[in-house]
């Protein structure tokens, strides 16, 4: 027994609970009849089990301005829009419809604030920061995060992930993990100055 | 394979013992009762998992709780701060959060393993009453259990090194300590600087190999997780292969206790649960040991009220289920200018024990202790989630660069305390709501002592000195809340020579059934400073030996 619960507490409560529940809680039964109307409109998805090709390009663009690919690999690279798609096959599958009903309200906001642009993927990356930042405290907002930090840096089973990026981009060596002593600098620098193993 | 019976038990021949629950304390009297010819069938409500089946894969194990059943939608427990206000059901993992497998808590805990020291045992005596309280001092001294201390060490396996302000031990630690980690060395520097003592941590994880078990490979993955190689020392690994071997044992995995039967003279005679089929069982027992948990053994108990104990069972103190403890926290970040990678290795390498002994002069009363660890930053989704200082962005570019520099130079220092015993934090039967199987769920009502509060205050503000003094770039402190969830679940059926105030004797025979016994953490007394699991083993060799001792006397 230790502190496991309070780093899942901090864990949970910090990202806006579980996706699943934060979705969940988001005022849905007002959405159910939209949700209906939205899954009839669904296109064929090409390369995606569980989302359609318009809304993998919608999770990508979104994805892509919570961890962009600047001089290193973000979101786009690390395939996180795949770990959305098994997500919503998956563990999260009783959620598909909901959330998708929840990215049509996220849509519906964009073409009367810029004009011109039908979806979130239309806008330039500065409009789309802007947009992002006017709803970033929304239970869909969180909920995606924490869904793309789960496909950046889960483990690649669930679909993102893709070659490490997300563990090469923060420094986390592996798999495999395991390690042996020196693990990092201020050990290092300990046992360099001759310090005591044991304490004793 | 390892986990499989070689036994198995008539559901309508009486077992000389059923055991419910398989964690730190099922665990080790499975083990020593049926090596010792009893026989003992064990109820589980979690699947029998072995090593090869734990996982690094942090959104199943930390985010869904693999290991505890799920999250609250299959427990529905609720919770509440005080009997006022109207209990809610919560969303995430549940308020009272253990393990339900094999081996229990025991299994996905870190490892920190603190003994008790005298403190702990007589406080009550030494610095007197606390108004309002349920505080008083434990009817067992250090002194009876530290043999038992000392059996866990080898048995269960303890790595560490001795400390300054330590108890008196009879044997010394069987293996040296886990190789400090960057966190440990940043908190000795601290220490040094200001004059305190930074010990090694005691570990149940091992740093060379024992009984056939390998030592630890360090993947960093202890906290919450299952243990691959068998390194953790959890009563999984290193008690119940022995119990299976005895061909006396025989454990019921995914079986859900709903309630123990009495007879009309009043003594335990029949366990019912649900079967992994669902469907309903009973064992047939001469005696029953309770060891599901401080909050599963109280909700059993009263889930179990009948016309002769109406009030449920070994509950005419009416102490069933109160008294509940959790240990207090503050936590502390902070970054360094190199990197620790400390999500390499076990969580805790080097830990403060200066400020463990109550002190009148602090104005409150209260102790604990204080250690360096990653805590969420053992893993990236967590440490993404959540990690970093605050203020700091939540997404884009500049999020995602100090995730890249930041990862591997986060550490945190806990602060874990003493929590006092009150009659208002306690476990009750909801009125309402009812776990996957259908028994009355958990509610939990618990608000954090004034002087609980205060105590992690004052941890947090020696960390803040010690971040200081250990050269970090940058620390924040995160607000000392009152707690709304617990893994440290004591107190709630509290052992005690009176039977008016407690609801075992100190050999955790239930006072009201004689051949009913508790042992886990709900016997527990006082809270100890935060780390009860080393306790939890030691008082289940304990009530061993006195639970064959009184077989064999016919008093049972």
């Amino acid at each position: 027994m230790d502190t496991g619960a309070l780093s899942r507490r901090l864990f949970l409560q910090g990202s806006g609970t579980m996706a699943g529940s934060a979705l969940l809680r988001a005022g849905l039964p007002a959405f159910v009849a939209v949700s209906q109307a939205a899954c009839s409109a669904r296109e064929e998805a090409a390369n995606f089990d569980n989302l359609t090709n318009a809304e993998a390009r919608e999770i990508i663009a979104i994805a892509a301005r919570i961890l962009p690919t600047t001089d290193t690999p973000g979101a786009t690279e690390a395939g996180a829009v795949y770990f959305f798609d098994k997500a919503f096959g998956t563990f999260m599958a009783d959620m598909r419809g909901p959330a998708r009903v929840m990215l049509e309200g996220f849509q519906s906001g964009v073409a009367p604030a810029y004009p011109g642009a039908e979806r979130f993927s239309d806008l330039h990356e500065t409009d789309q920061d802007e947009y992002l930042l006017s709803v970033e405290e929304t239970p869909f907002f969180q909920g995606f995060r924490f869904l793309t930090l789960a496909g950046v840096f889960g483990m690649a089973m669930h679909g993102g992930n893709r070659n490490d990026v997300g563990w090469k981009l923060i420094g986390m060596e592996g798999p495999p993990h395991a390690w042996a002593s020196p693990f990092g600098y201020y050990d290092a620098e300990y046992m360099a100055a001759g310090e005591q193993q044991n304490g004793e | 394979m390892a986990n499989e019976n070689k036994v198995s038990y008539a559901l309508d021949e009486a077992v000389d013992f059923v055991i419910v629950g398989s964690g730190s304390a099922g665990g080790i009297l499975a083990k020593e009762l049926s090596t010792n010819g009893f026989s003992v069938v064990v109820l589980e409500q979690g699947p029998f998992r072995s090593a090869a089946d734990f996982t690094h894969d942090e959104l199943s194990v930390l985010m869904f709780n693999e290991l505890g059943g799920g999250t609250n939608d299959a427990h529905q427990q609720t919770f509440r701060m005080d009997d006022s206000s109207e209990a809610e059901l919560v969303q995430g993992p549940p308020p009272a959060e253990y393990a339900q497998t094999v081996g229990g808590a025991s299994v996905h805990f870190t490892g920190n393993f603190w003994r008790f020291r005298e403190a702990d045992f007589n406080d009550r005596s030494v610095h007197g009453e606390i108004s309002g309280s349920n505080h008083t001092d434990w009817p067992i001294t250090y002194e009876e259990l530290e043999p038992y201390y000392s059996r866990v060490d080898y048995e269960i396996g303890v790595s560490g090194a001795p400390g300054p302000n330590d108890a008196f031990r009879s044997r010394p630690f069987p293996m040296p300590p886990m190789p400090i980690k960057s966190s440990g060395a940043l908190l000795e520097k601290g220490a040094k600087a200001l004059g305190m003592n930074a010990q090694p941590a005691p570990l149940a994880i091992l740093s060379q190999p024992l009984n056939g078990r390998p030592a630890c490979i360090s993947c960093g993955f202890c906290m919450g997780f299952g243990c691959e190689v068998n390194a953790k020392s959890s009563t999984l690994a290193a008690m119940i292969p022995a119990a299976l071997a005895s061909g006396k044992c025989e454990i019921r995995a995914e079986c859900a206790v709903f309630r123990v039967g009495t007879t009309t003279a009043g003594r335990a005679n029949e366990v019912f649960y649900y079967g992994p089929d669902g469907n309903e069982r009973s064992q047939k027992a001469r005696a029953v040991i309770l060891s599901a948990n401080g909050a599963e053994t109280p909700r059993l108990l009263l889930n179990s009220a009948n016309d002769r104990f109406p009030d449920g069972l070994a509950n005419s103190s009416g102490f069933v289920g109160r008294n509940l403890m959790f240990n207090g926290h503050s936590m502390t970040g902070g970054l360094f200018e190199h990197p620790l990678n400390d999500f390499k290795g076990v969580q805790v390498t080097r830990i403060i024990h200066d400020f463990y002994e109550s002190d009148p002069a602090r104005g409150f009363y209260g102790g604990g202790g204080i250690d360096a660890r990653p805590l969420f930053g053992a893993t990236p989704i967590a440490y993404a989630a959540v990690g970093g200082p605050p203020g700091s962005p939540k997404w884009g570019a500049q999020f995602k660069e100090n995730l890249a520099h930041d990862f591997t130079r986060f550490m945190t220092m806990l602060g874990s305390t003493t929590s006092i015993a009150m009659d208002s934090n306690n476990v009750t039967i909801d009125p309402t709501h009812k776990d996957k199987w259908g028994r009355p769920s958990i509610r939990m009502t618990y608000r954090d002592h004034d002087d609980d509060m205060a105590m992690a205050s004052f941890l947090q503000d020696r960390a803040v000195e010690l971040f200081d003094a250990a050269g970090a770039k940058q620390h924040w402190a995160e607000p000392v809340e009152h707690q709304t969830s617990g893994a440290h679940l004591l107190g709630t059926c509290r052992m005690g020579d009176d039977p008016a105030t407690s609801v075992v004797d100190k050999f955790h025979r239930s006072h009201d059934i004689p051949n009913l016994f508790i042992c886990d953490g709900s016997s527990f007394v006082t809270s100890g400073r935060g780390q009860p699991t080393m306790t939890i083993m030691a008082l289940a060799f304990r009530a061993s030996e006195h639970l064959m001792a009184a077989v064999k006397s016919n008093a049972i």
